[in-house]
């Protein structure tokens, strides 16, 4: 069967620009009543801190930002179409803890609204044609599940298909341990799909956030032609737990931050959230040789 | 009550497969290139940074061929364990063996990987060094590598770290080697936040090769004589010849961009 045919897509109406399969899209953070900042504590009011893109006007800590409203977040107004891809149910190994992991995933589509821990979506960004692969922390730590890996493989193809740059925004925890050794094997999926848009000579940007570890950053997120950090981000293959309780050696100062990663040639940029549309933008249209 | 006791049991046996994978007299990369190759030379150094001793490589002789050949050492003994890091690769491990498969595709030689690793090394250089940067390099390599590729899982199959050498075209493993997204301690602190809960890891997470080969990692378990390798070298080590020299002669027949191709689809099909 055709990959495209089990894929299907629909463009949204102005009022509600973010529809996906099944419930409708929330977003992650409030849009009533005051947040506030994870790091200074300072309050906002909820439509405040969303139209500032989840950034803490007072200390500039960027906060964590759902699939649905990383997607408006990048993509110019009214021209993101969010792909509806449906990946059924995985449990390979019948995985059970105390919940079954059919159940994990079953709640965190309910309280997400998403399908899976990526969200994909044709868009036009800064004026170029795109697909955007965007992951959701909030499903369950934006673990590479088989049903993730296989969302963003097709991502690749349509944008080989279509001739359109990737932009990836990468945020994990790094495998799904629910599913073992499928899910191991998501870092190959992933990068079978990566190396189709490297063969197509198509522009590849990853946006890394907070945080991104595993095998998301050992795979697709750093296989890009451009990797961009977002300010603060914590980024890395083993968490800094890991390594403190396997070494016991003493972390240096900001350990494994974007920051940290730039002053060790591991990411091209640091970005502030406001201002990824247009330099992604630019890149994409320098890379396809439009002025 | 009975329940309870079923679970005990069914994650003392589990558990006691893993350790089985991790028995100390297991076959290692070392042993086995020493005996299945000649004129294996070590080749060191990622020409970036320096030299990782958990991955050894070198161009040898097997079976008639010239074969660029690269394994993951976790060492036989306190000392050697040591310099071998207990098999864990820092970044310069999967460079080194990144620049060692470029070798061999220039010289239309097949590669052999032999894995055997608990993980990659989890600490503040390998961090640095970028450890994540690395492992995905050696993924895209193996993918696209034009020249034939054949891994072997001797023992522990563990992480990314394992499945970096791991993207061949051929993939095999030891009938009691183990290949896990992560070890059970680290997959029980994670899932329940309790390294200590290892074996309930085990059971929950069916770390045996069976599981690899269901989902398409793995492709052929060669058989060991029981109690199990430990017990057997020679013999098990005998039939990884025989199978390995098997597949080096099925994939030379193979028009490489048939090869690549069939690769590349293999593993966009991974997982499920």
């Amino acid at each position: 069967m055709d990959r495209a045919d089990a894929v299907t897509s629909r463009r949204q109406a102005p009022r509600n620009r973010l529809q996906a399969p099944g419930p409708e899209l929330r977003p992650t953070a409030p849009t009533t009543g005051t947040v506030a900042c994870p790091r200074c504590k300072r309050r906002f009011v909820a439509e405040r801190y969303a139209a500032d893109l989840n950034v803490c006007s007072e200390c500039g800590h960027h906060g964590v930002v759902g699939a649905a409203q990383r997607i408006e977040q990048l993509a110019d107004p009214n021209t993101a179409e969010t792909l509806a891809v449906e990946v059924g149910d995985r449990d390979p190994l019948g995985f059970d803890d105390g919940v079954p992991y059919p159940q994990r995933v079953a709640r965190a589509r309910e309280r997400t609204g998403l399908h899976e821990a990526f969200l994909t979506a044709r868009a036009s960004l800064a004026g170029n044609p795109v697909m955007l692969a965007c992951m959701d922390f909030e499903f369950l730590g934006g673990s590479l599940g088989s049903g993730a890996g296989e969302i963003f493989a097709r991502a690749c193809e349509m944008a080989v298909a279509e001739r359109r740059a990737l932009v990836a925004v990468c945020t994990s925890g790094g495998a799904r341990m629910q599913e073992g050794i499928a899910s191991l094997a998501q870092m190959a999926r992933c990068s079978a799909g990566v190396a189709e848009v490297i063969d197509a000579r198509l522009p590849y940007v990853t946006i890394l956030g907070d945080p991104c570890f595993g095998g998301v950053t050992a795979s697709f997120a750093v296989q890009s032609d451009v990797i961009i950090a977002e300010p603060g981000a914590r980024i890395g293959f083993a968490g800094g737990r890991v390594i403190e309780q396997a070494t016991h050696d003493k972390l240096p100062d900001g350990f494994q931050t974007a920051e940290f990663l730039l002053a060790h040639g591991m990411v091209d940029a640091v970005v502030e959230r406001g201002r990824l549309r247009d330099a992604v933008g630019t890149l994409i249209r320098i890379y396809s040789g439009r002025a | 009550m009975s329940t309870t006791i079923e679970t005990t049991e069914r994650e003392r046996i589990a558990f006691a497969a893993v350790e089985l994978a991790r028995h100390p007299e297991r076959p290692r990369a070392l042993q086995v290139i020493a005996a299945i190759t000649s004129g294996w030379t070590e080749l060191r150094g990622d020409r970036l940074f320096g030299d990782d001793r958990a991955v050894v490589g070198g161009p040898a002789r097997l079976g008639g061929r010239s074969v660029m050949v690269i394994g993951q050492e976790k060492g036989t003994d306190p000392m050697t364990r040591a310099l071998h890091n207990f098999g864990m690769p820092h970044p310069e491990g999967y460079r080194k063996a990144v620049r060692l498969m470029r070798q061999a595709e220039k010289f239309s030689m097949p590669v052999l990987c032999l894995v055997d690793t608990p993980a990659a090394h989890a600490g503040i250089g390998a961090e640095e060094r970028g450890q994540a940067w690395a492992i995905a390099d050696a993924l895209l390599c193996m993918l696209g590598l034009r020249t034939p590729t054949v891994s072997v899982v001797l023992s522990e199959g563990g992480s990314g770290g394992a499945l970096a050498l791991a993207l061949a075209d051929r993939v095999l493993a030891l009938e009691n080697a183990v290949y896990t997204v992560a070890p059970p301690e680290t997959c029980a602190a994670i899932l329940y936040r309790d390294a200590g809960q290892r074996a309930r890891a085990a059971a929950a997470l069916r770390p045996g090769v069976d599981t690899a080969n269901r989902i398409g990692l793995v492709d052929e378990l060669i058989p060991e004589p029981p109690p199990g390798a430990h017990a057997h070298a020679p013999l098990v080590i005998a039939a990884i010849r025989g199978a390995v020299i098997r597949h080096l002669d099925e994939l030379r027949d193979i028009p490489i961009d048939e090869l690549v191709a069939e690769r590349r689809s293999r593993y966009r099909a991974a997982g499920g």
